[in-house]
């Protein structure tokens, strides 16, 4: 069903999203590819430590937010 | 640089190849059970022990041609005071976080896991009820929608 028409908005966001055909980890790998074509980040290098989940979230939001 | 397949499908060859135990959680796993959404990183468990840390570092410096960073992994570190450590590989365009627990929630040894094949590569994942359970338990708002998609997709309850 390549067209799908809505009366609403509302309509709209209800419908469920056709999966893609094709086996799923390649449809994950081919959405993280528009994802990092559509917003690139730049990343540094090497290796860093945490001691905790907490850290390692905080760390990444501010290589986030950068 | 844009990401493409043949880098993870290179690191998750180089995984089988060095005989490395782990698991993949987070959004990657998500992916392998066709729950979607696009993550920068890739979340795995690695069973805890130095000879294993090994494999994992044998592992990166065949997938980024011998990267020196990756003689920073280090096994006393993983099995010690940091549990996690987080490896931003050369090509730079996705990041691993490796994990041997998560506190006292999970770890290698208690994450329910199956194995699922792609490109002839065998890779282990935490199966979808593993994933909601550690998902639905965190703090971040994105957990909990993962956990949300996991619970409608695979109609978990809460006793999962």
């Amino acid at each position: 069903m390549p067209v799908q028409k809505f009366r609403s908005v509302e309509a709209m966001n209800a419908a469920p999203a056709p999966a893609s055909a094709g086996p799923p980890f390649e449809r994950f790998l081919r959405h993280c590819a528009r994802y990092w074509a559509i917003a690139p980040r730049e990343y540094p290098r090497g290796v860093f430590k945490f001691r905790s989940i907490e850290e390692a979230q905080a760390a990444r939001q501010r290589v986030a937010q950068r | 640089m844009a990401v493409d397949r043949d880098e993870m499908l290179r690191v998750l060859r180089a995984f089988e190849a060095a005989g490395l135990d782990y698991v993949l959680i987070g959004a990657t796993a998500m992916g392998f059970h066709g729950v979607v959404r696009a993550t920068e990183d890739v979340d795995l468990f690695v069973r805890a022990t130095p000879d294993n840390i090994e494999r994992l570092r044998t592992a990166f410096r065949a997938a980024y041609a011998n990267d020196p960073h990756v003689d920073e992994i280090r096994a006393e570190d993983l099995l010690g005071e940091y549990p996690s450590v987080r490896y931003y590989p050369p090509s730079g365009d996705l990041y691993f976080d490796v994990m041997t627990h998560l506190g006292e929630m999970a770890s290698f040894e208690t994450v329910d896991s199956e194995v699922k094949a792609v490109e002839g590569i065998h890779v282990r994942v935490a199966t979808p009820a593993a994933l909601y359970r550690l998902k639905k338990g965190t703090v971040r708002p994105l957990d909990h929608q993962d956990a949300a998609m996991l619970r409608k997709r695979f109609d978990l309850k809460d006793e999962d």
